[in-house]
């Protein structure tokens, strides 16, 4: 279904574009930290700073005024700096951050893939329908889709998780089943709720995008020509009109992962995912240490945005590679 | 009395494309008398349209006009350059193509004038079309009291942010001056739309397509230009608006004088407008000549194929007599060094495995013809087996992908993307 | 192309009073703002038959409805009214495997080459594809059939895998008709076949066309805009002009006596490619064609035609009615800035009148803008009393000044198309016109 021109307008593409090439490297190391983030892991995330035998709070290090607790009656705090053992420190609660940022981009990777996934799933096909058939039932079907973009996505979505309640789903972990990651958590936990409700908030793209492609297809004389050999409308629809209308679909699923990644952080900041392991969750754990520990609200932003960055400048490539209309602009000879 | 007005040489142009060079325009010779009207038709991928905006100085990347001299006869112009330039000049003609950007562009309008095939697209939809002509108007004027200044549509203050927002406040504001907007009703006038003061304040999409094909010659006729060269004018129009488009140009240039260059693919308009003719194929002209040497006397089984191809409207007629095959690849690593036509002419000899030079032909003293059948009978002995260039030819099977037609050899599609920048003809 | 055939007493296609309305400011948002729907009339009130093994040429300029009467004629877009009747049966009330059998007998060839075949599936899937959808005998035998097809349109069968974006526009052309022919059907519509490609690939396909009508027994209705192609490859000729057929007949009497004046100035108007091109006497039509949102009552080519006919009791030069005709037609559409009239603001409006000492000047200047020729001084008087009016800004008056003495048959009436050999929808044949004209009066 690729066709080879496509295949080398990629290539090309990605040859001669810098960024596409930084966008890719950085992708794929994000997604190695989400994939193998037990074997990767120094520590357990979820474990929180230790006591000895003694009783005495390990690693008592970093003392400050502003992250304390209080344990027996004395200041201490378990916020402890970069060092060998704690390759980017701990948070406030002695929970080692590199670990934690592993596991935060398994959260924000899935929450983007599938929420992207459920988008595109409700999205499309209501496109396409709507698109291809016109008229009332396009009248009718684009209506619901305006309302829904007359939202603000945020407090759709918040409304919608007061509604329905936070619920994660645990995904159990491969790795240690297989015993390579002894001591890392057993499962993980797929914020599902956020995952629903990032799907429902941005489906609507996908359908006035597909929406515009069907509109534009069912005009073209290949349709025209399957209907008259007889084919019907549902032959059509997954024939002709939903191969044709992917490319910009698939264009913008590529950069609503990023903006679902950046909604699921937000949710988690405002506390609605369901799950501590979550980038958004850890700036706002640490943000009111962020005069004497930097790093663990830091290092999750730096997350979040070169996640966003690598899949946006991803995006871009694929436009340019994809689109046509781009790439004849620079022409002109008629 | 004729007095040659264009003398082009060597005139190659090149585009760099993915798949390889593209030689659109090779090697290529024309002269154009003053007040001649000259055609050149070809099918698409022949390199017409590359041709008439290499002359015009408007190839754009990834092509590039990458050899030969446009020697322009113009006796101020000359003594204009002499100096600083004396290379460029010979006599009263100047080398277009050795003079500085700013003072080629500066013809532009004045000298010459292009009107393209989709007048849509060269209209600013925003603006009235009175509006749009008066601008021409009023950057020829400038252009041509200051003929250094190529800014001389940036630098006026009348272009400045302000005024523009002032403009669209008040609507008195937007002609530069009132005689500009005198000049642009006479000019639509001249161009034959009925009522011009009404259709003057009037946007472009209340035009018809034929009115706005009028309004673009008559931007282009702004500037007063030596040379009007007109791209496929009529192609997007319907037979009676086309019939009354080159009615128009007939009588405009019997009146003026101009010089025009005719590009098309379509004989009849040939034979309604030109005096002279040049067949292209390939990036070059196969045959030139008068209007009677190309359409009775032909030598070239190419321009005798194009002709043998159009069903006759005036009486029935019997099968149709096409050229085999398909448009030729230009890649220039598909071309070979031989006949370009050879592969599909149905007289092809061994001769013809060498580029033919152009040779003299019967008839007027201009028709010449770039075929060995101009020097010699065909002989049947010395053919070319049938098969010859299957294996050879891999161009024939691989059209250059629609989507990279613009940049390619199928430049000249007969449906023009629409991303024409606009603006270009005055 | 093929030789005259004889009408037979049972059409193929019979087209009985085709209409095809499309519908603008039709969505709920312009319901809610009470904007009226507004009907285009692509196709208004089509009637002709289609005998078996004949080629009927539709022709006309773009705009006139001649592709989509195609598309509705094979119940591609549903039809606003009127029957279309293909073996007897109509094809808008056909369902089931009645309607199936239908797909399978009339197909249509597109014009665009670039967008008629699927850029993703291979060209060997294309010409396969109607063979899948009426599951035409096993895997094998279609991919046979397929192979036999590009054969037989002259493609090398060694190309079946690839996409349709490696072939040129003649040979993407030749794979349409490859997936039109793979049903044996008995009808082919050809929408522009031809109009995209180069003159010397077109003869190729023109050639292809026939040849295949003679092999197959084809029946073809050509819609074309090309007057020469049409000359070429057709029995009989309908000529088409904003939505209705004003001329149909056989192609010689089309072309060498055409009756109705747009025919005439259709035919006059294609350029020839012969020396004598520029010797040739010509008559070009002026103007545009108008709308068909609001197309002109009575005959639509009045607002166009070099023949309109004045009322019988005037005696008037040709050229001057057209003139007055056309400053009718712009005072009925209120289409004259009066605020301009003598260019410097020389007369000043005030309740939408100018002083009258002013109006003799005022129709001076008027007339000189919007009249370029010197009436005779009967005519000359009766146009200045029109524009007078206008210097009171009484549209109405001045244009029922004009209609009261100028008012044509051509604008009253709506001429039909006669019942013989060869129609025409004129008032100048019109022989059984008398009756009508007298129920007008």
């Amino acid at each position: 279904m690729i066709s080879d021109r496509i295949k080398s307008n990629l290539s090309r593409e990605f040859r001669e574009s810098l960024l596409a090439k930084v966008g890719l490297v950085l992708l794929v190391a994000i997604l190695i930290m989400g994939l193998f983030a037990p074997v990767l892991a120094t520590h357990n995330p979820h474990t929180t700073g230790y006591f000895d035998d003694d009783g005495n709070a390990y690693p008592p290090m970093g003392v400050s005024y502003d992250s304390h607790q209080w344990v027996d009656g004395e200041r201490v705090t378990y916020t402890a700096e970069p060092s060998a053992d704690h390759y980017l420190g701990t948070n406030n609660i002695g929970q080692d951050v590199f670990s934690r940022l592993l596991f935060g981009a398994r959260t924000s990777l899935m929450v983007g893939v599938f929420g992207t996934g459920l988008a595109v799933l409700i999205g499309v096909p209501f496109g396409l329908v709507s698109g291809y058939y016109g008229g009332r039932v396009d009248d009718a079907m684009m209506r619901v889709a305006d309302i829904m973009l007359a939202f603000p996505s945020l407090v759709l979505a918040l409304a919608l998780i007061g509604v329905m309640g936070s619920l994660t789903i645990p995904i159990p972990d491969p790795f240690v089943f297989a015993g390579v990651a002894d001591g890392m958590p057993a499962s993980t936990p797929l914020p599902g709720t956020v995952t629903l409700v990032v799907g429902l908030v941005t489906w609507v793209w996908f359908a006035r995008v597909a929406r515009g492609e069907a509109m534009s297809i069912r005009n073209e004389e290949y349709v025209k020509a399957a209907r008259s050999l007889g084919a019907n409308d549902r032959e059509i629809l997954l024939k002709h009109v939903l191969p044709n209308s992917l490319t910009p679909v698939i264009v913008l699923a590529t950069i609503q992962v990023a903006a679902i990644i950046l909604l699921e952080s937000s949710l988690s900041y405002l506390g609605f995912s369901g799950t501590t392991l979550s980038w958004g969750y850890e700036i706002q754990q640490g943000q009111d240490y962020l005069r004497t520990a930097w790093w663990v609200s830091t290092v999750p932003g730096i997350g979040i945005v070169l996640s966003v960055i690598s899949i946006n400048l991803l995006g871009d490539w694929l436009r340019d590679s994809l689109d046509p209309n781009i790439e004849g602009e620079g022409g002109g000879a008629g | 009395m004729t007095e040659e007005l264009l003398r082009i040489n060597g005139l190659s142009t090149r585009f760099f494309t993915e798949q390889g060079q593209v030689n659109a325009v090779d090697n290529f010779d024309l002269r154009i008398d003053r007040g001649d009207v000259f055609g050149i038709v070809g099918e698409s991928g022949s390199g017409k349209s590359v041709t008439a905006r290499s002359i015009v100085d408007l190839i754009e990347s990834p092509g590039e006009i990458t050899d030969g001299e446009i020697w322009y006869n113009e006796p101020d112009l000359a003594d204009a350059v002499r100096e600083d330039r004396p290379e460029a000049v010979d006599g009263t003609f100047v080398d277009l193509r050795r003079i500085s950007p700013e003072r080629r562009r500066s013809l532009r309008g004045t000298s010459f004038s292009m009107i393209f095939q989709d007048p849509e697209s060269s209209f600013n939809p925003s603006l009235t079309v009175g509006e749009q002509i008066a601008e021409a108007v009023e950057v020829q004027r400038r252009a041509s009291a200051n003929p250094r200044s190529t800014r001389a549509r940036t630098r006026s203050e009348e272009y400045s942010l302000g005024s523009f927002v002032l403009s669209s406040f008040l609507p008195s504001k937007r002609y530069v001056t009132e005689a500009s907007r005198e000049r642009a009703i006479e000019l639509l006038e001249l161009v034959g739309i009925p009522d011009p003061v009404e259709r003057a304040d009037e946007h472009p999409h209340e035009y018809s397509g034929g009115m706005l094909q009028r309004a673009m010659i008559a931007q282009a006729l702004a500037g007063e230009p030596d040379v009007l060269v007109a791209d496929e004018p009529t192609t997007a129009l319907d037979v009676t608006i086309q019939a009354q488009v080159l009615d128009l140009l007939d009588e405009l240039q019997s009146e003026t004088g101009m010089t025009i260059l005719l590009i098309t693919h379509n004989l009849g308009v040939i034979a309604r407008m030109c005096d002279r003719v040049g067949v292209m194929y390939a990036g070059e002209i196969v045959e030139r000549g008068t209007l009677e040497d190309v359409f009775d006397d032909h030598v070239h089984p190419y321009t005798e194929g194009l002709l043998g191809s159009i069903p006759d409207i005036e009486g029935e007629a019997g099968r149709l007599q096409p050229i085999d095959g398909n448009v030729p690849s230009l890649l220039d690593h598909e071309m070979g060094d031989r006949c370009h036509f050879a592969d599909r002419c149905p007289n092809a000899m061994e001769d013809c495995l060498e580029h033919p030079p152009e040779y003299d032909a019967e008839g007027s003293n201009d028709h010449a013809v770039r075929c060995v059948l101009a020097a010699q009978e065909y002989d049947e002995r010395r053919a070319i087996p049938d098969g010859y260039f299957d294996e050879t030819r891999p161009a024939g099977d691989k059209h250059v992908d629609p989507e990279d037609a613009d940049e390619g050899p199928t430049v000249d599609e007969p449906q023009r993307p629409l991303e024409e920048p606009g603006g270009e003809s005055p | 192309m093929s030789a005259e055939t004889p009408p037979t007493s049972q059409p193929l296609v019979s087209v009985d009073g085709l209409e095809k309305y499309f519908w603008e400011n039709d969505s709920v948002l312009d319901r809610l703002f009470g904007d009226e729907p507004v009907a285009v009339r692509a196709v208004d009130g089509l009637t002709f038959d289609i005998h078996e093994g004949e080629t009927l040429g539709l022709v006309g300029e773009s705009g006139c409805g001649k592709s989509t009467a195609g598309e509705t004629l094979l119940r591609l877009q549903e039809p606003t009214d009127g029957r279309v009747e293909f073996d007897g049966d109509n094809v808008y009330d056909l369902e089931g495997s009645d309607l199936t059998e239908f797909r399978r007998d009339a197909q249509v060839v597109f014009q665009d080459p670039f967008s008629s075949l699927d850029p993703r599936m291979t060209i060997g899937d294309i010409v396969q594809q109607p063979l899948d959808i009426h599951d035409v005998g096993p895997t094998d035998e279609r991919r046979q059939r397929v192979r036999d097809l590009f054969e037989r349109v002259g493609l090398s069968v060694d190309q079946l895998d690839r996409y349709p974006h490696e072939f040129s526009g003649g040979q993407r052309q030749r794979i349409g008709i490859a997936r039109a022919l793979a049903l044996e059907p008995e009808f082919l519509v050809l929408d522009e076949p031809t109009s995209a490609l180069d003159v010397s690939v077109q003869a190729q396909v023109l050639n292809l066309l026939a040849d295949l009508q003679d092999e197959f027994d084809l029946t073809y209705l050509l819609i074309s805009h090309n007057l020469s192609v049409i000359r070429h490859i057709c029995d009989r000729v309908a000529v088409m002009y904003l939505g209705e057929i004003v001329e149909i007949g056989p192609v010689e009497d089309i072309f060498e006596a055409p009756k109705h004046p747009y025919t005439e100035a259709l035919l006059a108007s294609v350029p020839r490619a012969s020396t004598d091109e520029r010797e040739r006497d010509r008559q070009t039509l002026a103007g545009d064609v108008p709308s068909p949102r609001n197309p002109p009552s009575g005959c639509r080519f009045r607002t166009r035609c070099p023949m309109v006919i004045p009322p019988d009791d005037l005696e008037i030069d040709q050229e001057d009615y057209r003139a007055i005709m056309n400053l009718r037609e712009r005072i009925e559409r209120r289409d004259i800035s009066l605020e301009t009239v003598g260019g410097d603001e020389e007369f000043e409006f005030t309740d939408g009148s100018i002083p009258p000492a002013d109006v003799d000047a005022f129709v001076d200047a008027l007339r000189e803008r919007v009249l370029d020729r010197e009436l005779p001084a009967r005519h000359a008087e009766l146009v200045d009393g029109a524009l007078a009016e206008l210097a009171s800004t009484d549209w109405d008056a001045a244009g029922t000044q004009l209609r009261e003495v100028y008012a044509s048959v051509c604008e009253r009436d709506r001429p039909d198309l006669g019942e013989d050999g060869h129609p025409v929808a004129c008032h100048l044949y019109a022989d059984n016109e008398c009756e009508t004209l007298e129920n007008v009066r």
